[in-house]
């Protein structure tokens, strides 16, 4: 299943991106901000795809955008059931090229996974943890409408539905334009 | 009519992200101070578009990291710099 919308493709994990994948998480501006620091190896990233790639409670993705891979995403049910029949998801995910990741494309594939997580699978509300020492990453989601629900090293945080399309609309109003132009001959 | 242009734009920046003119250099890029951030950036948008009277697409709103980028974008809708 591919997602695709506001200017961004998610292509669900294959083989052929493990490599990739393992050495942008073990590029220490990725794991700085990942629960997990140590570093993975090539077994260990094929054990993982293994086991994802049989668990119905996740689903992992590579963002693309004009046709060359910028990151990785990913969703998984917090309570361990399919994420078809959850109700609360856990979403993630990181830009690796630099170009892209303080720039609002960032917003892209979050809106394609929460918009899938809301409206198609119709889950109650999203939920996250962030580093406290990742201030960029909090903003990143409280301008998407979370709400801080429990501060800490590690600080917890919750969106629910209507608080995402009152934040998301005039970002989905940008990522989503067709063509621009002078107005008067709009 | 280039220099009205070109303190029209330093004034849209500075208005969309409240801080003061002297502040807006070409050097000058999106999430680098705390002014401007997303919302910030949507403002943007929308000043420059009113400002010269153009209508932004997606990758140049994507494409607009910075005040240099911005001057090189709207000049690619016919804005003299």
């Amino acid at each position: 299943m591919v997602l695709e919308g506001y200017q961004v493709k998610l292509v669900p994990v294959g083989a052929s991106d493990l490599e990739m994948l393992r050495a942008w998480r073990n590029d220490p501006k990725i794991s700085q901000h990942m629960l997990t620091k140590a570093k993975i190896t090539k077994a260990q990233q094929i054990r993982w795809f293994e086991k994802v790639s049989q668990d119905a409670s996740q689903k992992h993705f590579v963002i693309w955008y004009k046709d060359k891979p910028i990151g990785a995403a990913n969703i998984k049910a917090l309570d361990g059931k399919c994420l078809e029949s959850t109700s609360v998801i856990e979403p993630g995910l990181y830009i690796y090229e630099d170009k892209y990741r303080a720039n609002l494309l960032a917003f892209a594939p979050t809106l394609l996974l929460n918009d899938f997580s809301f409206y198609d699978i119709g889950v109650e509300k999203l939920k996250a943890v962030v580093l406290a020492e990742n201030q960029a990453a909090l903003n990143y989601n409280q301008k998407l409408g979370y709400t801080i629900v429990n501060e800490g090293p590690l600080i917890e945080i919750e969106l629910e539905r209507l608080s995402y399309e009152v934040a998301s609309k005039p970002l989905k109003g940008l990522l989503s334009r067709v063509s621009g132009g002078k107005k008067s001959g709009v | 009519m280039a220099s009205e242009n070109q303190s029209k734009l330093i004034a849209a920046f500075a208005t969309a992200l409240n801080i003061d003119t002297s502040l807006v250099k070409d050097e000058l890029a999106y999430n680098t101070i705390p002014e401007w951030d997303s919302t910030a950036h949507m403002s943007l948008v929308a000043e420059l578009e009113d400002v010269f009277d153009i209508m932004l697409d997606t990758d140049d709103i994507i494409d607009m990291s910075s005040v240099l980028k911005a001057k090189e974008i709207v000049a690619k809708y016919g804005v003299e710099l």
